[in-house]
């Protein structure tokens, strides 16, 4: 009976519930849509943060133009914190001339490791270099294998208009070397203006054999806490036991710090978090519209509910005089909002999950998945929505007096 | 003499600074046929209010089938109203976007469960076999008061309150209606409380009693 | 604290009681102090076979308990089915029981003894103590209490069927021993279903089908691959988790309306009827909420809520030549990737160490300790373990090797079924990793 009731309650008042509908859709979709974008985002960001591996960088300390050992490095596997440095990638840069198919255009070539196997005696060979610190580098082609062989970042090889496959000539201060392209790599960074060559390679570009000028390494660290903040100088003995064996991006810095002659470590986690701090805020911002939008979809439930209640109070009236109490009264209401919001909710993730691909094709560039978890979202938003706009509606309606309606 | 089913104390009822029923003192046997009779505002459909489970007297007692009407929840009233009363009003309210036989299932459901067989030959005894799934628009003032007559029976109550349940129809119709309330009544023996201000209607009852102002002033058997 | 680590248990005895007096109306009394002192029993019980057998009887005491209390579950669920297809099923002597005084207290006395069990286990284990079961037992008695002011406001409506009433007490009970990860049942279900597919399907085909299996298309061959997918037993374990509970929430609903054809009146018809299906539907809530019991057990035991797998010390003796010997296989499976801690006592010193294979295949030895912060120890945690202290994660793979914050190895020779250690150089270790933090305390944190 119930259902019959609410069946032709829906079909005689075909206006009241499609307005009722369109506001739940609308606050599901803007919800759905917000937060699976803000919900991709900090998924996004965490994996970047998880894979952005490099939050130490090593430079030589002080003196311009000075330069890093490459015999040191191995010693980066055997401080302290050894088991908790994950990988590190040596550099040596210099602006060049680049030329290939008659273009010449500047840039930065650098020289580094991509994925070399590294014997630390005493401790497990271990591979070292971009490959393992730069994992969201995107390569199309492949890895260099060769001394001659380099990859090329995106806007470097668009300037210089070459693919994979061809052939580019670098000119330092008069010297040249002839690398063969055999990948272009997209970072979404600086590094697409460079061209990455072995290290060996570049040192005899150069004429730099055994210098590097600046080290990323990667660390597992622990978050930093006020404790972490405080100055080593200024600590107690004890204090400062606690803070090196914590394992804190400082410490670790500065124990790296203490096996590479003549440099200067400096923890990246800065900017890192100054980033994480940027998305946080952008969350929250969505977070707020997201609430914002409910709310306006829940007021305008509830004000559609009160017309359409004040437009039905004679019908309320009567059950109540037929004899409804309060529950059956409820029951009636309660349920067709229920109903109408669950379609609403189901419209509403449809329509806010391409909401959201739109949003995150147009605003952030990047396509979105919808996680699995946005479905029972956009439910339960879309019901809580109908339930928090129908509170005032169904009081007003148990309030209401058969006799003063129904008086003749 | 057989039992009092209902029976009231000083009954009053207020709105405000209006008494719209001044003290009562009332006694209705079981099975009797009485007419309230009085001009607008006499405090006549007050009483039936009362009497109903819809509204709750200011001051005095009201007990009705043996129950304290004054004691009872609004929920209390509500299951008093369903299982004890019939109510039928002046402007035959029906649900609009529901079928001449839903409406009277909605007492069903509200009583109990909905049992469309018996709704059906409800309607067909109040002679309405043909109209069953025709909305209340569809129906004349007539017909539409007759499945008022239909929803307000179809629970057996032991009360059938009529608040001038003519007083929208013509001559004819009248008189159709209240031979059929006779015919139910001689079946299911409920009693039978009209307010009406029209002296032919009044007429039908076993007692006639006249309000004035909230005050009874005036009663009468009638021997029809 | 003992509280704390108990509150999903002492829930679920909340609800027994609560269930078990709406289930016995009119034996409050008796259900009440049957109850409770079945909890003592149970909480005793358990302090004095932890006291005098090793940890694995008890353990596998009450998980037996379980077991059958599962599988009564299943038989009268299976009756109850049955008997609502409107056959006729002799009541037995057994079922008439139910509703006496003996029975009720019967049937409360075993719920009790197995709360009790499973509230000690969680707590004690091997070194419980006096007063903490004590403490237990209080605790108990308060909810039991309060369950019944409770079960006085609870609409008089509400009625449980002597089913549904099994059905939740079991449910309940499942529901607080899933926490802890020895007496849990579900998973273990599933393996067993697992298992037994595997088992079944491999017999099947090998006796019937590979002697002549031409018929037996590659088609086919992709169905029967299904069968030996891990998901068969998660989902055969489901299945026969909830079971149970939904036939007697179906029994419940086929049960019969009462006949009503005779009573001539239309309202006083619909009253019986209507009066009848409030009843049946009133009936059916303490099925449904026990489905969902159910349902946190299962996910309970799927998704244990250790953030880091930190099993308690297991402690460990020294054979008359100081030889501390761990087998591989037995109650603990030493190669299944996990940290497993022991803890070794001699002569008033105390080492605390784990045991690991690491990714890498090997078995390592460690103190659960590291040589720079206090010995809180370790938790495993994905890919890595923390030191509690310092928070320092370190990668699974260098455990085993000296330095840093990394836990303290320990020499051990390893042996076809098992490692072996030498019982001073472990204690000696430990001393001079320790030193002045001493803060020697189990289970660190």
């Amino acid at each position: 009976m119930l259902f019959r009731i609410l069946k032709n309650s829906f079909l005689k008042r075909p206006k009241a519930v499609l307005l009722i509908f369109l506001s739940i859709t609308m606050g599901a979709a803007v919800a759905t849509a917000f937060l699976g974008i803000s919900g991709e985002i900090s998924h996004k960001m965490a994996l970047e943060l998880r894979s952005y591996g490099a939050n130490i960088l090593l430079e030589p300390s002080a003196v311009e133009g000075g330069f890093l050992r490459e015999e040191d490095l191995p010693k980066i596997k055997t401080v302290f914190w050894k088991y908790n440095i994950t990988g590190f990638t040596p550099y040596l840069f210099s602006i060049a001339e680049f030329s290939a198919g008659g273009k010449k255009e500047r840039g930065v070539v650098s020289g580094t490791w991509f994925a070399k196997q590294l014997e630390v005696p005493g401790e497990d060979s271990s591979i070292q270099g971009i490959k393992g610190i730069a994992p969201w580098w995107e390569v199309q082609g492949r890895w260099p294998e060769d001394a001659a062989e380099a990859i090329i970042g995106a806007a470097l090889a668009k300037r210089l208009n070459v693919v994979a496959g061809g052939d580019v000539t670098t000119i330092v201060r008069g010297r040249s070397q002839q690398f063969r392209i055999v990948g272009v790599v997209t970072t979404g960074g600086y590094e697409e203006e460079q061209l990455f060559a072995p290290l060996v390679t570049v040192q005899s570009l150069l004429q730099l054999p055994g210098k590097v000028s600046r080290v990323l390494v990667s660390a597992l660290t622990v978050p930093m806490d006020d404790f972490g903040k405080k100055d080593p100088a200024t600590m107690s003995k004890d204090e400062y036991e606690k803070w090196y064996c914590t394992a804190y991006v400082t410490s670790v810095a500065k124990n790296v710090e203490e096996v590479m002659a003549g440099s200067r470590a400096k923890p990246i986690w800065q900017i890192a978090s100054a980033e994480g701090a940027l998305l946080k805020k952008l969350n929250s911002v969505m977070l707020l519209l997201t609430v914002l939008a409910l709310g306006a979809s829940a007021t305008a439930v509830s004000t559609s509910l009160m017309a359409s209640m004040a437009e039905r109070s004679p019908e309320i009236a009567l059950m109540k005089a037929v004899g409804a109490d309060r529950f059956q009264i409820s029951a009636i209401f309660v349920g067709e909002t229920l109903l109408i919001s669950m379609a609403g909710g189901v419209v509403g993730y449809l329509l806010g999950d391409q909401l959201a691909e739109v949003i995150s094709r147009t605003v952030f560039s990047s396509t979105i998945v919808s996680p699995l978890w946005l479905f029972p979202t956009a439910i339960i938003s879309a019901l809580s929505v109908a339930i928090a706009g129908s509170v005032v509606p169904l009081r007003r309606a148990l309030l209401i007096e058969p006799v003063r309606v129904l008086k003749g | 003499m057989a039992t009092t089913i209902i029976e009231t104390g000083g009954l009053t009822r207020s709105y405000g600074d209006i008494c719209a029923l001044k003290p009562l003192d009332l006694q209705v046997p079981e099975g009797e046929w009485l007419s309230v009779m009085g001009h607008s505002g006499s405090g006549k459909s007050t009483l039936m209010n009362l009497v109903g489970g819809l509204d709750r007297p200011s001051a005095g007692s009201l007990m009705v089938g043996g129950e304290d009407l004054l004691a009872l929840s609004e929920d209390g009233l509500a299951r008093f109203r369903r299982e004890f009363v019939g109510i039928i009003f002046q402007q035959h309210h029906l649900v609009p976007y529901l079928t001449a036989v839903e409406n009277v299932m909605l007492a069903q459901y509200f009583h109990s469960v909905p049992d469309e067989a018996e709704a059906r030959s409800a309607l067909e005894r109040v002679g309405l076999g043909h109209r069953l799934k025709n909305r209340p628009g569809e129906l004349s003032g007539g017909e539409q008061q007759r499945v008022c007559i239909a929803r307000a029976i179809i629970n057996s109550p032991k009360l059938l309150l009529g608040d001038e349940p003519t007083g929208n129809l013509d001559h004819k119709s009248t008189v159709m209606i209240m031979e059929l309330l006779k015919e139910l009544r001689a079946e299911e023996r409920f009693t039978v409380v009209m307010v009406t201000h029209n002296q032919e209607v009044a007429a039908w009852g076993d007692r006639t009693i006249y309000l004035d102002d909230g005050v009874l002033v005036r009663e009468e058997r009638t021997n029809s | 604290m003992v509280a704390v680590k108990l509150i999903p248990q002492l829930i679920s005895w909340f609800g027994i009681v609560l269930v078990l007096l709406r289930g016995f109306p009119g034996l409050r009394s008796v259900v009440t102090t049957t109850s409770i002192s079945g909890f003592a029993i149970g909480v005793s019980g358990a302090f004095f076979m932890f006291r005098s057998l090793p940890a694995a009887i008890p353990f596998g005491a009450v998980k037996s308990a379980l077991g059958v209390s599962f599988l009564l579950l299943w038989g009268i669920s299976v009756a109850a089915i049955y008997r609502s297809t409107g056959r006729r099923v002799t009541i037995s002597s057994g079922a008439r029981l139910v509703n006496t005084s003996i029975g009720a207290g019967t049937g409360a006395v075993l719920a009790g003894i197995i709360t009790g069990l499973v509230c000690a286990c969680r707590i004690s284990g091997t070194d419980g103590n006096f007063p903490k079961l004590l403490f237990l037992v209080l605790i108990a008695g308060i909810l039991t209490v309060i369950a019944l002011a409770v079960e006085k406001r609870l609409p008089a409506s509400l009625t449980v069927s002597p089913s549904g009433m099994l059905t939740a007490v079991v449910a309940l009970l499942l529901f607080c021993s899933s926490s802890s990860l020895r007496l849990d049942l579900f998973s273990p279900l599933s393996m067993k279903v697992m298992k037994g597919v595997h088992d079944f399907v491999h017999q099947f085909m090998e006796s019937v089908l590979i002697p002549d299996h031409l018929f037996v298309r590659s088609v086919v061959w992709g169905y029967i691959g299904l069968l030996f997918g891990k998901e068969v037993g998660f989902w055969g374990g489901m299945i026969i988790w909830f079971t149970p509970a939904i036939l007697i929430a179906l029994a419940i609903n086929f049960q019969r309306l009462p006949s009503v054809a005779h009573i001539r009146q239309g309202a006083r018809r619909r009253k019986l009827l209507a009066d009848a299906i409030r009843n049946k539907r009133m009936l059916l809530i303490t099925p449904l909420f026990s489905l969902a019991i159910f349902a946190a057990a299962a996910y309970q035991s799927s998704f244990p809520s250790v953030e880091y797998w930190d099993p308690k010390p297991e402690p460990v003796t020294a054979s008359p030549s100081g030889e501390i010997f761990i087998p591989k296989k037995g109650e603990i499976n030493l190669e299944d990737g996990k940290l497993h801690k022991y803890l070794f006592k001699q002569e008033g010193k105390e080492a605390r160490f784990f045991v690991l294979l690491s990714p890498a295949g090997q078995l390592t030895v460690d103190l659960d300790a590291c040589a720079i912060c206090k010995p809180d120890g370790y938790g495993q945690a994905e890919g890595s373990v923390i030191c509690y202290y310092c928070k320092t994660l370190i990668p699974l793979d260098t455990v085993g090797k000296p330095g840093g914050c990394n836990p303290v190895p320990i020499q051990f020779t390893e042996k076809a079924d098992g490692v072996a250690i030498d019982g001073m150089t472990l204690l000696n270790a430990w001393s001079s990793t320790v030193r002045a933090t001493a803060r020697v305390k189990e289970g660190g944190k």
